[in-house]
């Protein structure tokens, strides 16, 4: 069982991108749908997810509703922004421009 | 606008975040409990999987901390609890806490109260534009009217026509009558007269200040362009005000004043209160009108009536040099012309030589001409002096508070650093324990500025004198003394906290409470409170200074007899009596027969002046005498009885008589002991002559008595002043003010009765004030006695701060010693000789101040020689007496810790720890 932090920064990206891709999720399907989707490979350390959706819903990147989950119990509901679409691309693109750096790096190595 | 919304969302987090925190706590426990479910599918215990879902979760309480702060309000909750930690903290010591309190508050108080005094007497500019281009010509120090050729003060009518003709650097010019008419007069229809102070002008006084009216128009040129046809007044916002309420239709009332109706043409605006600090004019009346205007000074076409100060706004790109080399051209031109029609003085030639020496300096007007200002300076200048001592012991106080206090704090503090407090954390809390203190105290300064100004006032200028000066708080100045206070209790409630945050903790929480001698540690705290004795010291020798003025100044010997002495002044000219009116001697005959007559009155006559009134000053010519030395003679014109009303002993010769009532022939006087003295020091003066001015009136009189020597404007007055002469009523016809009696029995009914029979033989004249002759000496000495009243006050406020100085410092060192005590006790100490041990401490930063204190005040004394009265700065029996008052106080305030320290149970102290 040999779990990867998260590289330092990426936690928003992981966030933005899986809300992007199933539209409403809460707290702990967010941290499933991350480790799930990288294989169990990328391991959230699962509590730091909440003080990031704070900051997020500061910036206006993400909403929150309540609502009820399959178990019947009260969760909190998160859901993209236009703003957090336009935050999403900017991510990936950074994203891509470090690692595409990162790659021609040790490529030429 | 992104950040704007941001920061609305942050607000909204705020406003709801007690329910946002539980919502965080609910949606974490929901994720815990999920994965809980989770690892128990995956086949673990409940309780098993429960901590495995926890570690996969992280420390709760840390990230919702960290998910909190994520809303950015953390600063702003650990700011609110350090502000309950910190009030708290001055709960626990309230003493200590209502001392800083108090200090503060008085510190912040009475100094913004003070200073705005002095502000609206000394500092402030005139509300007019550009202020500082606008000078004066002379130094208009003195007012009045005279005929003294070529004054650089005081201007006639005519000459400042000229001047301002044929000047070349003032863009503008006016003038203003030196002196305000002080008139009763009827507002519209009213049947009631009313007092009203009139400042007559010239029609470009408005123009050449720059101040336009609030209501209607101020004067043009036209309006002073032929003399007596111009009967128009402005009034000032603060009249229009009181006396017609607000009447947005003004300007469609009149004011009556003798036979003339005004109407008012203009209100000024609000901020303006005429050129003069302290004398606030009611009504602006064209100096065209001075004919018209009780007392009827007239002299508008005269060019030897000189009563104007001329005033002017220099033009652009003038300098005062230039200007002052101009405007002295054009007053030699002037003069000269002038030089034949003016009286000649003693010597032939004298003005021509006088005119030749003359010079005009030009005085910058900014802030107005003021008698107060001179009058009054030296004292507010020494009272900002106490004002400002006081302030320093306050600061010193609140330092010394603070230190005893967050030295008492070291161990805590070492504990909480010990535990994990940051540093910073900690500095950060001192400072808003310190802040909450100073703001409080600071908050409570600002409220009472108000009121101690309002007081202040109320002391400063007593009786019936009331000085119209605007001293609405300054702002300003208000936050210097807040800034200036509130920084003190900032910067010694850090001093110490930056020490103790710096310690070595182990050796702070080892030493607790320890046997370390305390007194060693505080050399700070010491040099307060040695330098607080010090300043109590100089104010104390101060208000002894003063006091002692007071009682010399009151138990000087006057020449008269100031009990059972009734004053009544009346106002002839607003009555409708002409200055040379051939009624007023009938009046004043009939007036003084008809009262002398009446029960209880022992003497009653009517003077031109009485005591603390001012002066009529001249020179006379004595045959035989260096009239050269130019003595002034004070002239009053009294009564056969004014002698024995005032109780002013007849040294030789006989008092007036019938004989010297006739219109014709040499006419009587009588003179002064110190006249007789300097003017007739051979032999008896009694049959001598003399004149008043040159020397072709030398035999106008002849002495006819001696009187004693008297006190005629201030019981300060040196010796030397006291040549007075005196002139017999009859038959002359001139106004008086002063209708003096001297009574048996009760003076309110004797008052009564004397205003009713005047009112009996002229139901129309005003009787504009009664007093006691006593009264009116307490009243001369008003300004000494508020000097005193207030050092006193300063002083003893001084001496009490410093006594709470040493009684909080010594409490703390007995505390901090209670260990060591315990263990002297033990080993055998007396109480009497633990009491020595700590009075001994006192006795030691006692001495300190009061040495340092000494010469300070010695050198400090010279300041204030002007002011005292018989009396040197260094009156060994101020020094001394202020000097046993602190020690015995201060010794007071330490004998009480000196007292419980050697009450230490020996077995509870050594518990102590």
């Amino acid at each position: 069982m040999n779990r990867d932090e998260i590289p330092p920064g990426t936690l928003y990206l992981l966030i933005l991108k899986t809300l992007a891709r199933f539209g409403e999720l809460h707290g702990y399907e967010i941290a499933e749908s991350i480790q799930q989707a990288s294989d169990d490979v990328l391991q959230v350390e699962e509590g730091s997810l909440y003080p990031a959706l704070q900051r997020m819903l500061i910036k206006g990147w993400v909403t929150a509703e309540w609502g009820v989950t399959a178990g019947n119990r009260r969760a909190r509901y998160y859901q993209l922004t236009a703003s957090g679409r336009k935050q999403l691309e900017r991510e990936l693109s950074d994203f891509e421009r470090v690692m595409g750096a990162i790659a021609r790096v040790i490529q030429t190595a | 606008m992104e950040w704007l919304t941001e920061l609305w969302r942050r607000m909204t987090m705020l406003a709801h975040r007690r329910q946002l925190r539980a919502e965080l706590e609910e949606e974490m426990r929901l994720h815990i409990d999920l994965r809980q479910q989770q690892q128990q599918e995956r086949g673990l215990l409940a309780d098993e999987a429960r901590i495995r879902a926890r570690v996969r979760f992280g420390n709760m309480t840390v990230l919702k901390e960290r998910s909190q702060s994520a809303w950015g309000w953390t600063w702003l909750e650990g700011l609110v609890q350090d502000i309950v930690y910190g009030a708290r903290a001055m709960l626990r010591s309230p003493g200590i806490t209502a001392m800083a309190l108090l200090s503060l508050a008085l510190g912040i108080g009475a100094n913004t109260a003070i200073f705005s005094l002095i502000d609206a007497i000394m500092l402030r500019s005139l509300p007019v534009r550009d202020p500082g281009r606008l000078f004066i010509l002379g130094d208009a120090k003195d007012s009045g009217i005279s005929d003294e050729f070529a004054r650089n003060d005081l201007y006639a009518q005519p000459v400042y026509r000229q001047i301002r003709k044929q000047n070349q650097v003032f863009s503008e010019s006016a003038a203003i009558f030196s002196m305000t008419n002080d008139v009763y007069g009827y507002v519209g229809g009213r049947s009631e007269h009313e007092p009203m102070q009139v400042q007559l002008v010239t029609g470009t006084y408005f123009e050449t200040l720059g101040v336009r009216a609030m209501l209607g128009r101020v004067f043009s040129e036209r309006d002073d362009d032929s003399e007596g046809n111009h009967p128009v007044a402005v009034v000032s916002y603060s009249w229009w005000n009181r006396r017609l309420g607000r009447d947005p239709d003004a300007l469609s009332q009149t004011i009556r004043i003798d036979k003339t109706v005004y109407s008012i043409v203009g209100v000024a605006p609000r901020e303006f209160f005429g050129t003069k600090v302290g004398d606030a004019p009611d009504i602006w009346i064209p100096l065209s009108m001075s004919q018209a205007v009780p007392p009827h000074w007239g002299g508008y076409k005269d060019n030897t009536a000189e009563s104007l100060y001329i005033f002017g706004r220099l033009k652009p790109g003038v300098t005062i040099e230039q200007a002052t080399t101009n405007i002295n051209l054009v007053f030699q031109q002037i003069f000269l012309q002038l030089l034949p029609t003016f009286p000649e003085g003693p010597h032939a030639g004298d003005n021509a030589a006088t005119l030749r020496r003359q010079h005009v300096p030009l005085t910058p007007m900014a802030k107005g001409i003021s008698d107060i200002r001179r009058e009054s300076s030296d004292s507010l200048r020494i009272l900002m002096a106490v004002v400002a001592l006081v302030l320093l012991i306050a600061c010193a106080n609140i330092a010394n508070l603070l230190l005893a206090r967050s030295t008492a704090r070291t161990r805590e503090l070492a504990v909480r650093q010990a535990l994990g407090a940051g540093r910073l954390r900690i500095l950060r809390q001192l400072l808003t324990e310190s802040l909450v203190l100073a703001m409080a105290g600071g908050a409570m300064g600002v409220a009472s500025a108000p009121y101690l100004s309002r007081l202040l006032l109320r002391m400063v200028f007593t009786g019936p004198n009331i000085v119209p000066v605007d001293v609405s708080l300054n702002t300003g100045l208000l936050l210097f003394a807040f800034g200036v206070t509130v920084s003190t209790a900032i910067l010694f409630g850090m001093v110490p906290a930056i020490r103790a945050t710096r310690l070595r903790l182990t050796g702070a929480l080892k030493d607790g409470r320890g046997s370390s001698s305390g007194a060693a540690k505080s050399p700070l705290a010491k040099a307060l409170v040695v330098s607080q004795v010090a300043l109590s010291l100089v104010l104390l020798v101060g208000s002894a200074l003063f006091l002692r003025t007071i009682v010399n100044l009151y138990n000087v010997d006057s020449g008269f007899q100031k009990d059972n002495v009734l004053l009544f002044h009346t106002d002839e000219s607003s009555a409708g009596y002409k200055p040379d009116d051939a009624r007023l001697p009938v009046l004043h005959r009939e007036v003084q027969e008809r009262v002398n007559a009446l029960p209880g009155i022992v003497a009653a006559s009517y003077s031109s002046w009485t005591f603390g009134e001012g002066s009529w000053n001249g020179t006379v010519f004595v045959q035989g005498f260096d009239n050269d030395k130019s003595i002034d003679v004070k002239h009053n014109i009294v009564g056969k009885d004014y002698f024995a009303v005032m109780g002013i002993p007849l040294v030789a010769g006989r008092g007036f008589g019938p004989e010297d009532s006739t219109a014709s022939g040499i006419r009587g006087v009588i003179v002064s002991q110190q006249m007789a003295k300097t003017m007739f020091p051979a032999g008896s003066p009694i049959g001598r002559h003399y004149g008043l001015g040159s020397q072709k009136n030398a035999g106008e009189f002849q002495v006819i008595g001696v009187t004693g020597d008297v006190k005629f404007d201030s019981l300060d007055e040196p010796a030397e002043e006291h040549t007075i002469d005196y002139y017999p009523l009859d038959p002359g016809a001139q106004y008086l003010r002063d209708f003096d009696v001297r009574y048996s029995g009760d003076p309110d009914t004797i008052s009564s009765e004397v205003q009713k029979t005047i009112h009996a033989i002229d139901r129309n004249l005003p009787i504009t004030r009664v007093e006691t002759l006593d009264e009116r000496l307490t009243d001369s000495l008003s300004g000494q006695r508020v000097m005193a009243q207030l050092c006193s006050f300063f002083g003893l406020l001084a001496v009490f701060l410093s006594s709470i100085g040493i009684y909080g410092l010594m409490s703390y060192l007995v505390g901090r010693r209670t260990n060591e005590i315990g263990v002297r006790m033990a080993l055998g100490a007396e109480p009497a000789h633990v009491r020595r041990l700590v009075m001994r401490e006192i006795l030691v930063l006692v001495a300190a101040g009061i040495a340092i204190g000494v010469p300070v005040t010695v050198e400090g004394g010279r300041l204030v020689t002007s002011l005292l009265y018989d009396l040197k700065p260094t009156d060994p029996f101020s020094l001394f007496g202020a000097t046993a008052l602190l020690f015995a106080v201060t010794m007071l305030a330490g004998y009480l810790p000196a007292h419980r320290a050697s009450r230490v149970e020996p077995a509870v102290a050594l518990r102590c720890e």
